[in-house]
Protein backbone atom coordinates (compact mmCIF):
# COMPACT_ATOMS: atom_id res chain seq x y z
CA UNK A 1 0.00 0.00 0.00
CA UNK A 2 1.36 3.61 -0.85
CA UNK A 3 0.33 6.13 0.78
CA UNK A 4 -3.48 8.06 -0.18
CA UNK A 5 -3.90 10.98 -1.71
CA UNK A 6 -4.94 12.95 1.31
CA UNK A 7 -2.34 11.68 3.49
CA UNK A 8 0.45 13.21 1.19
CA UNK A 9 -1.59 16.70 1.30
CA UNK A 10 -1.51 16.32 4.75
CA UNK A 11 1.91 16.09 4.90
CA UNK A 12 2.13 18.97 2.73
CA UNK A 13 0.17 20.74 5.72
CA UNK A 14 2.46 19.52 8.20
CA UNK A 15 5.54 20.70 6.69
CA UNK A 16 3.32 24.41 6.46
CA UNK A 17 3.02 23.99 10.08
CA UNK A 18 6.76 22.67 11.05
CA UNK A 19 7.93 25.75 8.58
CA UNK A 20 5.64 28.15 10.92
CA UNK A 21 7.28 26.74 14.01
CA UNK A 22 10.95 26.98 12.62
CA UNK A 23 10.34 30.50 11.73
CA UNK A 24 8.86 31.76 14.94
CA UNK A 25 11.51 29.90 16.93
CA UNK A 26 14.12 31.82 14.67
CA UNK A 27 14.59 35.23 15.04
CA UNK A 28 16.58 35.51 12.20
CA UNK A 29 13.87 35.02 9.60
CA UNK A 30 12.10 38.29 10.93
CA UNK A 31 15.53 40.23 8.58
CA UNK A 32 14.58 38.98 5.03
CA UNK A 33 10.74 38.84 5.76
CA UNK A 34 9.71 41.78 8.05
CA UNK A 35 12.82 44.44 8.24
CA UNK A 36 14.47 44.35 4.68
CA UNK A 37 10.98 45.08 3.49
CA UNK A 38 10.77 48.17 5.09
CA UNK A 39 14.27 48.97 4.38
CA UNK A 40 13.70 48.09 0.34
CA UNK A 41 10.09 50.11 0.23
CA UNK A 42 12.20 52.90 1.87
CA UNK A 43 14.96 52.84 -0.56
CA UNK A 44 13.01 52.25 -3.68
CA UNK A 45 10.96 55.09 -2.91
CA UNK A 46 13.24 57.74 -3.20
CA UNK A 47 15.48 56.00 -6.49
CA UNK A 48 12.00 55.87 -8.18
CA UNK A 49 11.09 59.39 -7.16
CA UNK A 50 12.05 61.04 -9.97
CA UNK A 51 10.29 58.63 -12.42
CA UNK A 52 6.87 60.64 -12.80
CA UNK A 53 3.74 60.35 -11.13
CA UNK A 54 3.36 56.78 -11.01
CA UNK A 55 6.87 56.41 -9.10
CA UNK A 56 5.45 54.96 -6.05
CA UNK A 57 4.56 52.11 -7.78
CA UNK A 58 7.16 51.38 -9.32
CA UNK A 59 8.29 51.49 -6.18
CA UNK A 60 5.84 49.02 -4.58
CA UNK A 61 6.48 46.87 -6.97
CA UNK A 62 10.23 46.79 -7.34
CA UNK A 63 10.62 46.25 -3.64
CA UNK A 64 7.47 44.45 -3.07
CA UNK A 65 8.90 41.92 -5.77
CA UNK A 66 12.36 42.26 -4.41
CA UNK A 67 10.85 41.35 -0.90
CA UNK A 68 8.97 37.92 -2.19
CA UNK A 69 11.49 37.22 -4.36
CA UNK A 70 14.00 37.02 -1.66
CA UNK A 71 11.51 34.87 0.28
CA UNK A 72 10.56 32.34 -1.94
CA UNK A 73 14.47 31.51 -3.20
CA UNK A 74 15.92 31.59 0.32
CA UNK A 75 13.43 30.14 2.51
CA UNK A 76 12.57 27.28 -0.09
CA UNK A 77 15.95 26.31 -1.20
CA UNK A 78 17.40 27.13 2.42
CA UNK A 79 14.29 25.08 3.68
CA UNK A 80 16.17 22.11 2.26
CA UNK A 81 19.12 23.45 3.00
CA UNK A 82 18.81 23.06 6.53
CA UNK A 83 16.72 19.50 6.13
CA UNK A 84 20.24 18.48 5.22
CA UNK A 85 22.22 20.52 8.10
CA UNK A 86 20.29 19.14 10.62
CA UNK A 87 20.53 15.51 9.41
CA UNK A 88 16.30 15.68 8.82
CA UNK A 89 16.75 15.22 5.22
CA UNK A 90 17.38 11.29 6.10
CA UNK A 91 14.31 10.51 7.74
CA UNK A 92 12.53 13.19 5.81
CA UNK A 93 13.16 11.18 2.07
CA UNK A 94 13.06 7.63 3.92
CA UNK A 95 8.67 8.67 5.27
CA UNK A 96 6.74 7.47 2.39
CA UNK A 97 5.55 11.07 1.13
CA UNK A 98 7.28 12.02 -2.11
CA UNK A 99 9.48 14.69 -1.01
CA UNK A 100 7.77 16.96 -3.15
CA UNK A 101 4.81 17.35 -0.90
CA UNK A 102 6.94 18.29 1.88
CA UNK A 103 8.50 20.93 -0.46
CA UNK A 104 5.09 22.23 -1.45
CA UNK A 105 4.18 22.84 1.95
CA UNK A 106 7.48 24.45 2.75
CA UNK A 107 7.16 26.94 -0.45
CA UNK A 108 3.48 27.30 0.69
CA UNK A 109 4.79 28.54 3.96
CA UNK A 110 7.34 30.86 2.23
CA UNK A 111 5.19 32.64 -0.30
CA UNK A 112 2.80 33.59 2.48
CA UNK A 113 5.53 35.13 4.43
CA UNK A 114 6.60 36.91 1.10
CA UNK A 115 3.17 38.56 0.46
CA UNK A 116 3.46 39.48 4.26
CA UNK A 117 6.86 41.14 3.13
CA UNK A 118 5.12 42.62 0.03
CA UNK A 119 2.40 44.06 2.38
CA UNK A 120 4.68 45.52 4.72
CA UNK A 121 6.59 47.14 1.13
CA UNK A 122 2.91 48.45 0.27
CA UNK A 123 2.35 50.31 3.61
CA UNK A 124 5.93 51.99 3.80
CA UNK A 125 5.66 53.53 0.24
CA UNK A 126 2.10 54.32 0.83
CA UNK A 127 2.79 55.72 4.18
CA UNK A 128 5.43 57.67 2.42
CA UNK A 129 3.90 58.88 -0.45
CA UNK A 130 1.26 60.24 1.72
CA UNK A 131 -1.85 58.47 -0.57
CA UNK A 132 -2.80 55.24 -1.81
CA UNK A 133 -1.50 55.15 -5.67
CA UNK A 134 -4.18 54.21 -8.25
CA UNK A 135 -3.88 51.28 -10.58
CA UNK A 136 -4.52 51.92 -14.03
CA UNK A 137 -6.54 48.43 -14.51
CA UNK A 138 -6.94 46.26 -11.02
CA UNK A 139 -8.78 43.63 -11.54
CA UNK A 140 -6.15 42.68 -14.51
CA UNK A 141 -3.72 43.52 -11.66
CA UNK A 142 -4.80 41.24 -8.97
CA UNK A 143 -5.20 38.19 -11.33
CA UNK A 144 -1.71 38.53 -12.78
CA UNK A 145 -0.30 39.03 -8.85
CA UNK A 146 -1.79 35.98 -8.19
CA UNK A 147 -0.13 34.45 -11.30
CA UNK A 148 2.93 35.86 -10.09
CA UNK A 149 2.78 34.30 -6.66
CA UNK A 150 2.66 30.76 -8.33
CA UNK A 151 5.75 31.70 -10.26
CA UNK A 152 7.83 32.24 -7.73
CA UNK A 153 6.58 29.49 -6.13
CA UNK A 154 7.58 27.31 -8.92
CA UNK A 155 10.88 28.99 -8.76
CA UNK A 156 10.69 27.81 -5.21
CA UNK A 157 10.43 24.25 -5.94
CA UNK A 158 12.92 24.31 -8.27
CA UNK A 159 15.61 25.66 -5.98
CA UNK A 160 14.23 23.20 -3.55
CA UNK A 161 15.22 20.14 -6.50
CA UNK A 162 18.50 21.25 -6.42
CA UNK A 163 19.55 20.77 -2.83
CA UNK A 164 17.71 17.85 -2.45
CA UNK A 165 20.46 17.13 -5.52
CA UNK A 166 23.46 18.59 -4.49
CA UNK A 167 24.78 19.75 -1.43
CA UNK A 168 26.19 22.32 -3.15
CA UNK A 169 23.03 24.47 -4.55
CA UNK A 170 24.10 27.30 -2.38
CA UNK A 171 26.51 27.73 -5.29
CA UNK A 172 23.47 27.86 -7.63
CA UNK A 173 21.00 29.95 -5.65
CA UNK A 174 23.54 32.66 -4.93
CA UNK A 175 23.76 33.35 -8.39
CA UNK A 176 19.82 33.21 -8.99
CA UNK A 177 20.05 35.93 -6.24
CA UNK A 178 21.95 37.93 -7.56
CA UNK A 179 21.37 37.74 -11.55
CA UNK A 180 17.12 38.19 -10.19
CA UNK A 181 18.26 41.47 -8.17
CA UNK A 182 20.29 42.91 -11.10
CA UNK A 183 18.69 41.80 -14.04
CA UNK A 184 14.92 41.48 -13.20
CA UNK A 185 14.55 45.86 -13.04
CA UNK A 186 12.89 45.26 -10.04
CA UNK A 187 15.19 47.41 -8.64
CA UNK A 188 16.15 49.61 -11.54
CA UNK A 189 13.86 49.92 -14.48
CA UNK A 190 14.79 47.23 -17.10
CA UNK A 191 15.57 50.10 -19.58
CA UNK A 192 18.24 51.54 -17.76
CA UNK A 193 20.55 47.95 -17.23
CA UNK A 194 22.98 46.60 -20.05
CA UNK A 195 21.65 44.77 -22.65
CA UNK A 196 23.73 41.91 -21.09
CA UNK A 197 22.18 41.14 -17.90
CA UNK A 198 18.32 40.81 -19.81
CA UNK A 199 18.95 37.10 -20.72
CA UNK A 200 19.65 36.17 -17.08
CA UNK A 201 17.05 37.72 -15.87
CA UNK A 202 14.28 36.31 -18.70
CA UNK A 203 15.18 32.42 -17.28
CA UNK A 204 13.09 33.46 -14.31
CA UNK A 205 9.26 33.79 -14.87
CA UNK A 206 8.52 36.70 -12.30
CA UNK A 207 10.88 39.26 -14.34
CA UNK A 208 8.21 38.94 -17.42
CA UNK A 209 5.30 38.94 -14.72
CA UNK A 210 6.66 42.09 -12.91
CA UNK A 211 7.08 43.81 -16.45
CA UNK A 212 3.52 42.69 -17.63
CA UNK A 213 2.66 43.76 -13.97
CA UNK A 214 3.70 47.09 -14.88
CA UNK A 215 1.60 47.23 -18.20
CA UNK A 216 -1.55 46.93 -15.90
CA UNK A 217 -0.28 49.54 -13.11
CA UNK A 218 1.19 52.33 -15.08
CA UNK A 219 -0.43 53.78 -18.22
CA UNK A 220 1.73 54.57 -21.02
CA UNK A 221 4.39 52.00 -19.03
CA UNK A 222 7.92 51.10 -21.37
CA UNK A 223 9.55 48.06 -20.55
CA UNK A 224 10.53 45.54 -22.72
CA UNK A 225 10.39 46.19 -26.06
CA UNK A 226 8.02 43.56 -27.33
CA UNK A 227 4.72 44.88 -25.03
CA UNK A 228 2.16 43.33 -22.57
CA UNK A 229 0.73 40.20 -24.74
CA UNK A 230 4.30 38.70 -25.29
CA UNK A 231 5.22 39.84 -21.51
CA UNK A 232 2.54 37.89 -20.33
CA UNK A 233 3.08 34.49 -22.39
CA UNK A 234 6.91 35.07 -21.87
CA UNK A 235 5.52 34.55 -18.01
CA UNK A 236 3.36 31.30 -18.21
CA UNK A 237 5.77 29.79 -20.70
CA UNK A 238 8.84 30.27 -17.81
CA UNK A 239 6.26 28.96 -15.15
CA UNK A 240 5.37 26.50 -17.40
CA UNK A 241 8.76 25.32 -17.51
CA UNK A 242 9.98 25.85 -14.01
CA UNK A 243 6.87 23.52 -12.83
CA UNK A 244 7.37 20.79 -15.82
CA UNK A 245 11.00 21.20 -14.30
CA UNK A 246 10.03 20.94 -10.56
CA UNK A 247 7.30 17.99 -11.31
CA UNK A 248 9.76 15.68 -13.57
CA UNK A 249 12.99 16.30 -12.11
CA UNK A 250 11.79 15.89 -8.39
CA UNK A 251 11.33 11.99 -8.97
CA UNK A 252 15.21 11.72 -10.39
CA UNK A 253 16.68 13.84 -7.77
CA UNK A 254 15.05 11.91 -5.40
CA UNK A 255 16.85 8.39 -6.57
CA UNK A 256 20.03 10.49 -7.31
CA UNK A 257 20.62 11.13 -3.96
CA UNK A 258 19.90 7.58 -2.61
CA UNK A 259 22.20 6.64 -5.24
CA UNK A 260 25.29 9.11 -4.52
CA UNK A 261 24.30 8.34 -0.97
CA UNK A 262 25.12 12.24 0.18
CA UNK A 263 21.63 12.95 1.92
CA UNK A 264 23.02 12.94 5.91
CA UNK A 265 26.30 15.84 3.78
CA UNK A 266 25.54 19.27 4.23
CA UNK B 1 8.55 -22.53 5.94
CA UNK B 2 9.17 -19.78 7.35
CA UNK B 3 8.28 -15.91 5.73
CA UNK B 4 11.46 -14.11 5.40
CA UNK B 5 10.92 -10.52 6.14
CA UNK B 6 14.60 -9.51 4.59
CA UNK B 7 16.23 -10.99 1.93
CA UNK B 8 19.84 -9.75 0.53
CA UNK B 9 21.28 -11.40 -2.50
CA UNK B 10 25.16 -10.06 -3.57
CA UNK B 11 24.59 -6.84 -2.08
CA UNK B 12 27.42 -4.62 -3.14
CA UNK B 13 28.02 -0.47 -2.45
CA UNK B 14 30.84 1.54 -3.83
CA UNK B 15 31.32 5.24 -2.06
CA UNK B 16 32.63 7.48 -4.68
CA UNK B 17 33.64 10.75 -2.49
CA UNK B 18 34.69 13.73 -4.13
CA UNK B 19 37.28 16.07 -2.65
CA UNK B 20 39.42 19.06 -3.34
CA UNK B 21 38.23 22.60 -4.81
CA UNK B 22 36.81 21.63 -8.13
CA UNK B 23 35.92 18.25 -6.51
CA UNK B 24 38.43 16.21 -8.85
CA UNK B 25 39.65 14.23 -6.27
CA UNK B 26 37.94 10.94 -6.75
CA UNK B 27 38.11 8.27 -3.87
CA UNK B 28 36.33 5.15 -3.87
CA UNK B 29 35.31 3.04 -0.83
CA UNK B 30 33.87 -0.49 -1.30
CA UNK B 31 31.38 -0.61 1.60
CA UNK B 32 29.75 -3.65 0.64
CA UNK B 33 31.54 -6.66 -1.18
CA UNK B 34 28.30 -8.57 -1.83
CA UNK B 35 25.92 -9.55 1.19
CA UNK B 36 23.66 -12.41 1.13
CA UNK B 37 21.72 -11.82 4.21
CA UNK B 38 17.83 -13.90 5.27
CA UNK B 39 16.06 -12.53 7.94
CA UNK B 40 13.32 -14.25 9.07
CA UNK B 41 9.54 -12.43 10.16
CA UNK B 42 8.93 -11.94 13.83
CA UNK B 43 12.83 -12.01 14.79
CA UNK B 44 15.06 -10.22 16.32
CA UNK B 45 18.35 -9.95 14.01
CA UNK B 46 21.30 -8.72 14.85
CA UNK B 47 24.60 -7.39 12.84
CA UNK B 48 27.80 -7.06 14.51
CA UNK B 49 31.05 -5.84 13.28
CA UNK B 50 33.83 -3.12 13.36
CA UNK B 51 33.92 0.47 12.47
CA UNK B 52 33.56 0.69 9.25
CA UNK B 53 32.55 -2.95 8.63
CA UNK B 54 29.14 -1.37 6.41
CA UNK B 55 26.32 -1.74 9.40
CA UNK B 56 25.31 1.73 8.57
CA UNK B 57 25.28 1.20 4.98
CA UNK B 58 23.53 -2.41 4.48
CA UNK B 59 20.80 -0.61 7.52
CA UNK B 60 20.10 2.16 4.84
CA UNK B 61 19.88 0.02 1.50
CA UNK B 62 17.71 -2.46 3.53
CA UNK B 63 15.62 0.70 4.02
CA UNK B 64 15.68 2.39 1.27
CA UNK B 65 17.87 5.69 2.18
CA UNK B 66 20.41 3.95 -0.30
CA UNK B 67 20.90 2.40 -3.55
CA UNK B 68 23.17 -1.09 -3.57
CA UNK B 69 25.51 -0.34 -6.62
CA UNK B 70 25.04 -4.52 -7.44
CA UNK B 71 23.09 -6.98 -6.19
CA UNK B 72 18.87 -6.95 -4.80
CA UNK B 73 17.32 -7.06 -1.67
CA UNK B 74 13.95 -7.71 -0.82
CA UNK B 75 11.89 -6.95 2.60
CA UNK B 76 8.69 -7.78 3.21
CA UNK B 77 9.27 -9.46 0.13
CA UNK B 78 9.08 -5.94 -1.84
CA UNK B 79 12.21 -5.04 -3.64
CA UNK B 80 13.72 -2.23 -1.85
CA UNK B 81 14.81 0.00 -4.92
CA UNK B 82 12.07 -0.88 -7.14
CA UNK B 83 9.05 -0.69 -4.58
CA UNK B 84 10.12 1.68 -1.76
CA UNK B 85 6.84 3.52 -2.01
CA UNK B 86 4.88 0.54 -1.09
CA UNK B 87 7.91 -0.17 1.39
CA UNK B 88 8.08 2.63 3.25
CA UNK B 89 4.82 3.22 5.23
CA UNK B 90 5.42 -0.75 6.50
CA UNK B 91 8.97 0.23 7.67
CA UNK B 92 10.67 1.93 10.63
CA UNK B 93 13.81 3.32 10.66
CA UNK B 94 15.92 4.57 13.63
CA UNK B 95 19.75 6.07 12.65
CA UNK B 96 19.83 7.79 15.93
CA UNK B 97 22.68 10.49 17.01
CA UNK B 98 22.47 14.08 17.55
CA UNK B 99 20.98 14.90 14.24
CA UNK B 100 18.27 14.26 12.57
CA UNK B 101 15.67 16.27 14.43
CA UNK B 102 14.30 19.36 14.53
CA UNK B 103 15.79 21.24 17.38
CA UNK B 104 13.79 24.26 17.70
CA UNK B 105 10.77 22.39 18.00
CA UNK B 106 9.90 20.45 20.89
CA UNK B 107 9.67 16.49 20.63
CA UNK B 108 5.68 16.70 20.36
CA UNK B 109 5.77 18.87 17.82
CA UNK B 110 8.62 16.84 16.19
CA UNK B 111 6.67 13.33 16.56
CA UNK B 112 3.35 14.94 14.67
CA UNK B 113 5.83 16.21 11.78
CA UNK B 114 6.19 12.66 11.57
CA UNK B 115 3.17 11.25 12.25
CA UNK B 116 1.62 13.23 8.76
CA UNK B 117 4.93 12.22 6.47
CA UNK B 118 3.85 8.46 7.33
CA UNK B 119 0.30 8.87 6.92
CA UNK B 120 -0.68 8.45 10.58
CA UNK B 121 -4.51 8.52 10.63
CA UNK B 122 -5.16 12.07 12.04
CA UNK B 123 -8.08 10.84 14.26
CA UNK B 124 -5.27 8.01 16.32
CA UNK B 125 -2.25 11.09 15.40
CA UNK B 126 -2.10 12.49 19.28
CA UNK B 127 -2.83 9.37 21.07
CA UNK B 128 -0.35 7.66 19.30
CA UNK B 129 2.15 10.15 20.12
CA UNK B 130 0.98 9.91 23.35
CA UNK B 131 1.88 6.09 23.68
CA UNK B 132 5.05 6.26 22.10
CA UNK B 133 6.17 9.20 24.03
CA UNK B 134 4.96 6.88 27.45
CA UNK B 135 7.07 3.94 25.64
CA UNK B 136 10.25 5.74 25.70
CA UNK B 137 9.77 7.47 28.72
CA UNK B 138 9.78 10.88 27.14
CA UNK B 139 6.45 12.45 28.28
CA UNK B 140 7.84 14.51 30.87
CA UNK B 141 10.05 16.44 28.67
CA UNK B 142 7.44 16.18 25.26
CA UNK B 143 6.94 19.57 25.11
CA UNK B 144 10.58 21.36 25.74
CA UNK B 145 12.63 22.08 22.69
CA UNK B 146 14.82 19.05 21.28
CA UNK B 147 18.12 21.72 21.73
CA UNK B 148 17.76 21.04 25.78
CA UNK B 149 17.46 17.20 25.31
CA UNK B 150 20.41 15.21 25.97
CA UNK B 151 21.84 12.60 24.09
CA UNK B 152 20.36 9.94 25.62
CA UNK B 153 16.64 11.76 25.24
CA UNK B 154 17.43 12.20 21.52
CA UNK B 155 17.85 8.70 20.83
CA UNK B 156 14.63 8.15 22.80
CA UNK B 157 13.15 10.44 20.26
CA UNK B 158 14.59 8.77 17.39
CA UNK B 159 13.23 5.16 19.15
CA UNK B 160 9.55 6.91 19.15
CA UNK B 161 9.17 7.90 15.65
CA UNK B 162 10.89 5.03 14.81
CA UNK B 163 7.73 3.17 15.73
CA UNK B 164 5.21 6.13 15.73
CA UNK B 165 3.83 4.79 12.41
CA UNK B 166 3.54 0.72 13.98
CA UNK B 167 5.85 -0.48 10.94
CA UNK B 168 5.82 -4.27 10.84
CA UNK B 169 9.83 -4.06 10.36
CA UNK B 170 12.13 -1.90 12.20
CA UNK B 171 15.38 -0.96 11.76
CA UNK B 172 17.63 0.02 14.73
CA UNK B 173 21.23 1.05 14.01
CA UNK B 174 22.85 1.17 17.68
CA UNK B 175 19.50 1.34 19.61
CA UNK B 176 21.36 1.70 22.81
CA UNK B 177 24.49 4.00 22.17
CA UNK B 178 24.31 7.28 24.45
CA UNK B 179 21.53 5.50 27.07
CA UNK B 180 22.38 4.83 30.53
CA UNK B 181 22.05 1.46 31.72
CA UNK B 182 18.47 1.95 32.79
CA UNK B 183 17.21 3.55 29.99
CA UNK B 184 19.23 1.15 27.64
CA UNK B 185 17.87 -1.78 29.32
CA UNK B 186 14.06 -0.52 29.21
CA UNK B 187 15.17 0.03 25.16
CA UNK B 188 15.79 -3.94 25.33
CA UNK B 189 12.76 -4.24 26.64
CA UNK B 190 11.36 -2.06 24.10
CA UNK B 191 11.74 -4.05 21.54
CA UNK B 192 11.20 -7.41 22.63
CA UNK B 193 8.06 -6.10 23.36
CA UNK B 194 7.85 -5.00 19.39
CA UNK B 195 8.83 -8.71 18.36
CA UNK B 196 6.15 -9.71 20.68
CA UNK B 197 3.85 -7.82 18.46
CA UNK B 198 5.13 -9.39 15.40
CA UNK B 199 7.57 -6.62 14.76
CA UNK B 200 10.91 -7.72 12.60
CA UNK B 201 13.47 -6.33 14.22
CA UNK B 202 17.24 -5.55 12.52
CA UNK B 203 19.58 -4.10 14.45
CA UNK B 204 23.18 -3.38 15.04
CA UNK B 205 25.54 -3.33 17.80
CA UNK B 206 29.24 -2.62 19.65
CA UNK B 207 27.64 -4.02 22.21
CA UNK B 208 28.06 -8.44 22.50
CA UNK B 209 25.80 -8.81 25.73
CA UNK B 210 23.16 -6.43 24.04
CA UNK B 211 23.79 -9.26 21.13
CA UNK B 212 23.33 -12.51 23.09
CA UNK B 213 19.81 -10.72 25.31
CA UNK B 214 18.53 -9.62 22.33
CA UNK B 215 18.96 -11.62 19.30
CA UNK B 216 17.60 -14.95 17.73
CA UNK B 217 20.49 -14.45 14.83
CA UNK B 218 23.56 -12.93 14.14
CA UNK B 219 25.42 -11.58 11.30
CA UNK B 220 29.07 -10.46 11.74
CA UNK B 221 30.19 -8.04 8.89
CA UNK B 222 34.01 -7.45 8.44
CA UNK B 223 35.16 -5.04 5.83
CA UNK B 224 31.85 -5.52 3.98
CA UNK B 225 31.48 -9.28 3.71
CA UNK B 226 29.56 -11.31 6.13
CA UNK B 227 31.73 -13.57 8.07
CA UNK B 228 29.39 -15.83 10.21
CA UNK B 229 25.93 -15.89 10.45
CA UNK B 230 23.79 -18.19 13.07
CA UNK B 231 22.48 -18.11 15.89
CA UNK B 232 25.04 -17.20 19.12
CA UNK B 233 25.26 -21.10 19.56
CA UNK B 234 25.92 -21.84 16.28
CA UNK B 235 28.46 -19.44 15.97
CA UNK B 236 30.25 -20.38 19.17
CA UNK B 237 30.67 -24.04 16.81
CA UNK B 238 31.68 -22.16 14.13
CA UNK B 239 34.55 -20.67 15.85
CA UNK B 240 35.53 -23.84 18.19
CA UNK B 241 32.68 -24.68 20.85
CA UNK B 242 31.22 -23.72 24.50
CA UNK B 243 33.73 -24.01 26.38
CA UNK B 244 37.39 -21.95 26.58
CA UNK B 245 40.28 -22.15 28.80
CA UNK B 246 42.27 -19.03 29.86
CA UNK B 247 45.69 -19.98 30.81
CA UNK B 248 48.19 -17.22 32.27
CA UNK B 249 51.71 -17.12 33.18
CA UNK B 250 55.08 -15.27 32.71
CA UNK B 251 55.61 -16.40 28.91
CA UNK B 252 55.34 -19.62 27.04
CA UNK B 253 57.94 -21.79 24.48
CA UNK B 254 56.71 -22.29 21.42
CA UNK B 255 56.97 -25.73 21.95
CA UNK B 256 54.80 -25.69 24.71
CA UNK B 257 52.16 -23.81 22.76
CA UNK B 258 52.32 -26.14 19.96
CA UNK B 259 51.60 -28.75 22.39
CA UNK B 260 48.74 -27.32 23.96
CA UNK B 261 47.21 -27.42 20.23
CA UNK B 262 47.88 -31.37 20.20
CA UNK B 263 45.63 -31.60 23.61
CA UNK B 264 42.76 -33.20 22.15
CA UNK B 265 39.70 -30.76 21.35
CA UNK B 266 41.78 -27.81 21.20
CA UNK B 267 40.52 -26.06 17.94
CA UNK B 268 42.08 -23.00 18.58
CA UNK B 269 44.62 -20.75 20.87
CA UNK B 270 44.51 -16.75 20.36
CA UNK B 271 47.59 -15.18 22.70
CA UNK B 272 47.50 -11.96 24.64
CA UNK B 273 49.80 -9.67 26.84
CA UNK B 274 48.70 -8.32 29.39
CA UNK B 275 51.64 -6.66 31.29
CA UNK B 276 54.23 -9.01 32.22
CA UNK B 277 52.00 -12.02 31.97
CA UNK B 278 50.53 -14.17 28.76
CA UNK B 279 47.53 -15.28 28.09
CA UNK B 280 46.16 -18.33 26.05
CA UNK B 281 42.82 -18.52 24.92
CA UNK B 282 41.77 -21.84 24.20
CA UNK B 283 38.75 -22.63 22.22
CA UNK B 284 37.41 -26.18 23.18
CA UNK B 285 35.32 -28.38 20.16
CA UNK B 286 34.70 -31.23 22.62
CA UNK B 287 34.18 -31.81 26.68
CA UNK B 288 37.34 -34.26 27.13
CA UNK B 289 39.77 -31.80 28.03
CA UNK B 290 40.09 -30.98 31.61
CA UNK B 291 42.31 -28.24 33.92
CA UNK B 292 44.23 -30.52 34.99
CA UNK B 293 45.43 -32.23 31.89
CA UNK B 294 46.64 -28.62 30.82
CA UNK B 295 48.19 -27.54 34.43
CA UNK B 296 49.98 -31.48 34.43
CA UNK B 297 51.90 -30.28 30.77
CA UNK B 298 52.51 -26.55 31.90
CA UNK B 299 53.74 -27.32 35.72
CA UNK B 300 57.30 -26.36 35.40
CA UNK B 301 55.42 -22.53 35.13
CA UNK B 302 55.51 -20.40 38.98
CA UNK B 303 52.39 -18.62 39.31
CA UNK B 304 50.40 -20.62 36.84
CA UNK B 305 46.61 -19.66 36.34
CA UNK B 306 43.94 -21.53 34.25
CA UNK B 307 40.50 -21.35 34.12
CA UNK B 308 37.72 -22.57 32.45
CA UNK B 309 34.52 -20.50 30.85
CA UNK B 310 32.08 -20.53 28.81
CA UNK B 311 32.98 -19.38 25.22
CA UNK B 312 31.38 -15.60 24.90
CA UNK B 313 30.21 -13.71 21.57
CA UNK B 314 32.93 -11.43 22.32
CA UNK B 315 35.31 -14.56 21.82
CA UNK B 316 33.52 -15.64 18.81
CA UNK B 317 33.04 -12.39 17.91
CA UNK B 318 36.77 -11.27 18.00
CA UNK B 319 37.69 -14.51 16.40
CA UNK B 320 35.95 -13.92 13.31
CA UNK B 321 36.98 -10.72 13.09
CA UNK B 322 40.34 -10.96 12.99
CA UNK B 323 39.92 -13.87 10.03
CA UNK B 324 38.38 -11.42 8.31
CA UNK B 325 41.46 -9.67 8.04
N1 LIG C 1 28.58 8.73 2.34
C1 LIG C 1 29.74 8.06 2.30
N2 LIG C 1 30.70 8.43 1.45
C2 LIG C 1 31.87 7.77 1.37
N3 LIG C 1 32.18 6.69 2.12
C3 LIG C 1 31.26 6.25 2.98
C4 LIG C 1 29.99 6.91 3.13
N4 LIG C 1 29.27 6.26 4.08
C5 LIG C 1 30.06 5.24 4.50
N5 LIG C 1 31.24 5.23 3.84
C6 LIG C 1 32.33 4.26 4.02
O1 LIG C 1 31.78 2.96 3.95
C7 LIG C 1 32.37 2.12 4.91
C8 LIG C 1 31.28 1.52 5.79
O2 LIG C 1 30.71 2.55 6.58
P1 LIG C 1 29.50 2.29 7.59
O3 LIG C 1 29.08 3.59 8.11
O4 LIG C 1 28.50 1.45 6.90
O5 LIG C 1 30.22 1.44 8.72
P2 LIG C 1 29.61 0.90 10.10
O6 LIG C 1 29.80 -0.57 10.09
O7 LIG C 1 28.25 1.41 10.31
O8 LIG C 1 30.62 1.54 11.14
P3 LIG C 1 30.36 2.07 12.65
O9 LIG C 1 30.41 0.88 13.53
O10 LIG C 1 31.53 2.96 12.89
O11 LIG C 1 29.06 2.78 12.67
C9 LIG C 1 33.38 2.96 5.65
O12 LIG C 1 34.65 2.71 5.09
C10 LIG C 1 32.95 4.37 5.39
O13 LIG C 1 34.06 5.22 5.35
MG1 LIG D 1 27.39 2.68 11.69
Amino acid sequence: MTLSRSARWRASLAAVRISALQFLADPQWLIPSMIAPVIFGLVAFELFRGLGQYFAIYAILGAGMMSMWGQTLYGSGWATGQDREFGTLEPTLQAPTPYLYVILGRVTWNVLTGLIGGAIVYGVVVLANGSVPALQNPAGFVLLFAFVILSLAAVGIVFAAFYVYTRYAGFIQNIGEFAFYVGTGCMFPVVLLPFWTNPIALAFPPTWALDALRYLAIPGYQGFAWGFWPDLAGAFATTGIYLAIAGTVFRRVERHVLEIGDVQDY
Amino acid sequence: MTELAIEARGVERVFVSRKGFFLNEITRTEALRGVDLNVEAGEIFGLLGPNGAGKTTLTKILSTLLLPSKGEAKVLGLDVTKEAAKLRPRMGLVLGGERGLYNRVSARENLRYFADLYGVPVAEREHRIQKVLDRVGLIESADRRVEEYSRGMKQKLHLARGILHEPEILFLDEPTIGLDPKSARETRKLIRGLVTDGVTIFLTTHYMFEAEELCHRLAVLTKGRVVGRDTVAGLRALVGGDRTLEVEGYGFEDAEVEALKRLPGVSKIVSEEFGPRLRLTLRLRTGELRVDAVRALLNSHPELTVRERQTSLEDVYLDLVGDGS
